[in-house]
């Protein structure tokens, strides 16, 4: 691979082109609109505009072998899931790095994938696809209230609906349909019993087609509305035998597939029930691969390029240590105060912390723009420590040091949680973040309804 | 230079100890700025200065595409309005030759230039009328003089670059309408 | 016009010749080691016995590590180890099964091509070495032709040893080894041809019922490869006559680690390769990028560059290298004895006919100039013999290529002291030494402490794993901040050039 195409943009764009560059390999970034002055820009050896949109995969593919690219790596998000890109690639002569076109639509249709999960003996969560109402009224009640109703066509996730009882279930599908329709291209629907209180937690898989080893798992339940906040490995307070047992899982969903590339397993686990379910699989590299990276030493993006070239696996299961444990923090570009409403804008100033243990993977710098209308992330803070006391004491003095201006960011949140109590026992579920911000809103409004009682008896008085 | 993790965790490593508080390291390229803050840690700033390439065959492949009807510019990189693009390189890539116009391109790298000497008027302005042979432009490379000719017989429609700046082989340097 | 192929030689042989084979650690290797595995090189020339002793000595570094994340970072090229097959790391020679071993494991760490070294042309024993290779599975192995200027070391008998090397199953390559720089193209030009003709007449033992025509149909031409030294200025040319003349590849360094007594420069090869019309199949960039790496690190770690070198043509006749001539001028100065150096010089010439024409490469100079500085400095004529001297005609660095003078082996070898030398026990079986050994370590630390002073494994052991990251643009500033630490009293510093700026601040506390 001589020179490779990066379709994509911001953090993830600059994370591509430094592993390029060490390896030799030229870098040609796609860029569409302000993006042709951004920082990854400025970090790829050229730039290949395309327009007005990163989801045009004739347009990548022509821009590809337009700049002699042999080769495409469509980062996360955007294209990175399209088996119409994967095939244009093939198609082409370009090599597309990540998995084949067949994997990306066996994982990439969600309804599939659980099939495939099943089939691989995988335990998945209760539920079904939604064929017609009676239909869906009948799974549910099978699978037990309340339900979740998730679009086929969706994933990261994304298009997810509660629905707490039976009566709420014809509207909330009828919403859901025309949701996933707009946003994915694809209506079909399916229910899955909602289990309140369990953890996200994720297996790393590297494939070449033969052979897939485990890189250990993470813990992704630090979620609002279904989208991360923040991420940690190893996934804490896992007992060993279901640690175990959830990677052994995800190593055989891989082989079952005959995977090739870096993918992510991701599980919903009720760990005191010592239980765990298949929820989806993620074909591509993820946002928080940094935390995978910092305990196991490895370069994800290295072991992609790796397989992409044809190469076998380069590592063997034995080969694979992992040391440590990481905390990610994805600073996003939204007001926590504001119901998280996004803060596009420009970057006025862009200080990170620096020092042992800790990496920040950012696009952005004093002078950047942050448009609207692509993802709201701004940073990765990735802190690791020997465990994960040291690296939660890091992190607090990290998050700290950031100084970010010019746009509202999470910064002060990510602060919070890594000061509150219960994250720092470890384990927190996924409802544990609305909890939390549910407690932080009730002392605001407290210390509010104190001010303008005190207010008033002042006003009574005076 | 290029500056990884690593290199700052190396550089910190031995600044910490030094009496310093901050330090600040500056290439054509990159700067970095390294601060301790009250708590003993360290904060970095960077800045990354060196200019965007724009990838050469992308330059000119994707400059031929017309735009069916009404001389409408595709979002993001078409023609921008009223003369010269700033910061250098002629028409980026994402800009079309808008319906009706001829592109006259730089032949090779190098410096614009509008007259055929300092001072001197320039070969032609918008509204100019122009035949095939007519010389439009000067690109300088290495110092020697090349004349750039219109291509088309019509008039010079918009011209897209100012005095002395840099263009790369194949950008798009004005726009001629062609006589029908 | 032929399409050639390089081997790159920086990070061994060029490392070796120029850095005294301590210049590179393996945070300077691992950081360069991907870009190399795309350039489109044969092999790289990677380590050696010695080599490996230096990264447990010298940088405390564990050598097997440094194969395994090197192969691993460079999956596609072949890495390249040379011996002889007598011994490893130290001087001694060592027991077979301990070589075996050692071969089993370079291989499992990722060694894939393997040259058979023996500068004494001892057949046998590179046939029997080659062997252990193949059983060790080693994937492609080379034997070397080494080269000097004698009257013994003829077209005909380089000639010689091609043939047999043709006609041995465990042996895929050949190539010349010209380690002080010594063919000259018209040597070359007859010298090359001559071993040609027997690597293309290898005929694999015909069974009985073969009949005689198909011997042709096991015609099977080793391809030969030149690895040439840059001493005298000679190998840039040598090499493109041989790539007239068939050679399928050219050894070659890059960037600071080429010219000097190292190998030629690659892109200068290249580009004179081609202007010849030859074609070579590398990325460019990529090669240039390596090069400038190489070049950066020296200027970082102030090791010399090499230069090109120009032609001395009294170095044909004595082919004493510079380093040990300038070694040998100094003693005699020390004593006094300045004037006697042409008459050194002389008598090596002599020594060098007695003791079997041995080719001038580390041990053998140190040995014959030792001694003819002896025979100078004596009452007569090997009055003083040292023990390397002794056992070398004992044959413990290789039958001698010619016979070694009667009346000289007489002489040194009724000496009470080679009476000793020649009691030394052989050397012990891998068994015998586990058991003088801790035990439960593997086999790899086993290789390491068999060899090796245990303080000096031990040393390596405490220093954990080695670096991996290394950026020589940045040297220079980290350089500086260690140095600021001995002088305090600076509350502030600037430094100001084109295109670089450091400013040290004391700063305001936040």
């Amino acid at each position: 691979m001589r020179r490779v195409l990066i379709a994509n943009r911001g953090e993830i764009a600059v994370r591509v082109v430094r592993t390029c560059r060490a390896l030799g390999v030229e870098t040609v970034l796609t860029v569409a609109g302000a993006d042709r002055d951004a920082v990854p820009a400025r970090l790829a050896d050229a730039v290949a505009p395309i327009g007005a949109s990163y989801l045009d995969a004739d347009a990548v593919v022509r821009a590809a072998l337009a700049a002699g690219a042999d080769a495409v790596h469509p980062g996360y998000g955007f294209l990175a899931e399209s088996p119409r890109l994967a095939r244009a690639c093939d198609a082409a002569g370009l090599v597309f790095i990540g998995p084949t076109a067949e994997q990306l639509g066996a994982v990439g249709d969600k309804l599939a994938a659980r099939d495939r999960a099943t089939a691989a003996g995988l335990p998945v969560v209760p539920g079904g696809a939604v064929g017609s109402r009676a239909e869906a009224t009948r799974l549910a009640d099978q699978i037990g209230w309340p339900v979740l109703v998730k679009a086929a066509g969706g994933g990261g996730g994304r298009g997810l609906r509660a629905v707490a009882e039976p009566a709420q279930l014809d509207a909330a599908i009828e919403r859901a349909t025309a949701e996933a329709e707009a946003a994915f291209g694809d209506p079909r629907l399916y229910l899955e019993r909602l289990v309140t209180s369990g953890r996200h937690v994720e297996v790393q898989l590297l494939g070449d087609g033969e052979r897939v080893i485990c890189l250990g798992d993470r813990d992704c339940s630090v979620q609002r509305r279904y989208q991360k906040l923040l991420e940690e490995a190893p996934a804490p307070l896992l007992d060993d035998g279901l640690r175990s047992g959830i990677r052994r899982a995800a190593v055989a969903f891989g082989r079952h597939l005959g995977y090739r590339g870096l993918g992510t397993v991701e599980f919903l686990v009720d760990a005191r029930r010592g239980d765990f379910y298949f929820l989806e699989m993620n074909a591509r590299i993820q946002v928080e691969h940094p935390v995978t990276e910092a305990i196991s030493g490895l370069d994800l993006v290295a072991e992609q390029i790796a397989v992409a070239e044809g190469g076998p696996l380069r590592l063997a299961q034995d080969d694979v240590r992992l040391a440590g444990h990481a905390i990610e923090c994805r600073i996003n570009a939204e007001d926590p105060g504001q119901g998280f409403r996004p803060s596009p804008g420009t970057v006025t100033r862009a200080v990170f912390p620096a020092g042992p243990g800790i990496r920040v993977d950012t696009h952005v710098q004093a002078g950047s723009a942050v448009p609207p209308g692509y993802d709201s992330l701004l940073a990765k803070l990735i802190v690791t420590g020997r465990d994960r006391a040291q690296a939660l004491a890091r992190l607090r003095g990290a998050l700290a040091r950031c100084e970010i201006e010019g746009v509202a960011t999470t910064a002060a949140l990510h602060a919070a949680l890594a000061a509150d109590p219960e994250f720092g026992r470890g384990g927190a579920d996924t409802g544990y973040l609305a909890r939390f911000l549910a407690r932080r809103a009730g002392t605001a409004v407290r210390a509010d309804v104190t001010d303008k009682k005190a207010a008033a008896a002042g006003a009574r008085r005076g | 230079m290029d500056l990884t993790g690593d290199d700052v965790q190396d550089i910190l490593s031995l600044l910490d100890g030094l009496p310093f508080g901050e330090l600040h390291l500056q290439t054509a390229r990159f700067s970095l700025t390294l601060r301790r803050t009250a708590d003993g840690g360290w904060t970095q700033e960077t800045q990354i200065r060196s200019e965007p390439t724009i990838a050469p065959a992308a330059a000119t492949v994707a400059g031929e595409a017309t735009v069916p009807g009404g001389g409408a510019v595709p979002g993001g990189g078409g023609v921008p309005e009223g003369g010269a693009v700033p910061g250098g390189g002629g028409v980026p890539g994402g800009g079309a030759v808008p319906d009706g116009l001829r592109a006259v391109r730089a032949p090779l790298p190098g410096t614009f230039y509008r007259a055929p000497m300092p001072g001197a008027p320039p070969f032609v302005d918008t509204g100019s009328s122009v035949e095939p042979d007519t010389v439009v432009a000067i690109i300088e490379t290495m110092k020697l003089m090349n004349s750039v000719c219109a291509g088309v017989r019509g008039t010079v429609a918009e011209i897209l670059l100012a005095d002395a700046q840099p263009a790369e082989q194949g950008a798009a340097l004005m726009w001629i309408r062609e006589d029908p | 016009m032929a399409d050639i192929e390089l081997v790159d030689t920086s990070l061994r042989d060029g490392n070796q010749s120029l850095w005294g084979a301590t210049g590179l650690t393996t945070a300077h290797i691992l950081q360069i080691a991907p870009v190399m595995d795309r350039v489109g090189f044969r092999a790289l020339d990677f380590t050696s016995s010695t080599h490996m002793g230096i990264s447990v000595r010298t940088h405390k570094e564990d050598p097997w590590e440094l194969i395994r994340l090197t192969h691993a970072a460079a999956p596609h090229t072949p890495l390249q180890f040379i011996g002889s097959g007598l011994r490893f790391i130290s001087w001694e020679p060592v027991h077979p099964d301990l070589i075996r071993l050692a071969y089993d494991r370079l291989v499992v760490a990722g060694m894939s091509r393997f040259v058979v070294l023996d500068p004494m042309h001892d057949m046998e024993a590179v046939l029997r070495t080659a062997r252990m290779l193949r059983r060790a599975g080693a994937r492609e192995i080379i034997a070397a032709l080494t080269y000097t200027i004698s009257a013994v070391h003829t077209d005909d008998f380089y000639a010689g040893l091609a043939g047999q090397m043709a006609a041995c199953p465990d042996i895929d390559r050949v190539y010349v080894k010209d380690p002080a720089g010594l063919l000259t193209p018209e040597a070359a030009r007859t010298l090359i041809p001559a071993v040609r003709v027997r690597l293309g007449e290898a005929v694999l033992a015909l069974g009985d019922d073969d009949p005689p025509e198909s011997g042709s149909l096991r015609r099977n031409t080793k391809p030969l490869e030149l690895h040439s030294h840059c001493t005298i200025g000679l190998s840039p040319l040598t090499c493109l006559a041989a790539a007239d003349l068939g050679v399928a590849a050219l050894h070659t360094a890059c960037g600071s680690l080429a010219n000097g007594t190292s190998l030629p420069n690659a892109e200068r090869v290249v580009a004179n390769l081609r202007e010849l019309g030859h074609t070579v199949d590398i990325d460019d960039r990529l090669l240039a990028r390596v090069a400038g790496y190489f070049t950066d690190l020296a200027l970082a770690e102030s090791l010399p560059a090499g230069q090109p070198r120009e032609y001395d043509a009294s170095f044909l006749r004595h082919q004493v290298a510079g380093g040990v001539m300038t070694t040998t001028r100094r003693q005699l100065d020390e004593l006094g004895l300045g004037d006697r150096f042409g008459a050194v010089m002389d008598e090596v010439s002599r020594v060098r006919a007695e003791l079997g024409y041995p080719i001038m490469v580390t041990p053998f100079p140190q040995i014959v100039c030792g001694q003819a500085l002896y025979n100078v400095l004596g009452n007569e004529r090997y009055q003083h013999v040292s023990d390397q001297a002794i056992r070398y005609v004992l044959g413990r660095f290789g039958r001698p290529t010619a016979a070694v003078d009667p009346d000289v082996a007489d002489r040194i070898l009724s000496r009470p002291r080679a009476r000793e030398l020649t009691a030394e026990p052989p050397p012990a079986s891998p068994a015998e030494l586990r058991r003088r050994l801790p035990a439960r370590i593997s086999d790899e630390e086993f290789l390491l402490r068999a060899t090796m002073p245990a303080g000096e494994v031990d040393a390596m052991l405490a220093a954990g794993p080695a670096r991996r990251h290394y950026n020589p643009g940045l040297k220079p500033v980290l350089d500086l901040l260690a140095g600021l630490r001995e002088r305090p009293g600076m509350s502030g510093l600037v430094i100001d050039k084109p295109g670089f700026r450091l400013e040290l601040r004391e700063g305001t506390r936040q």
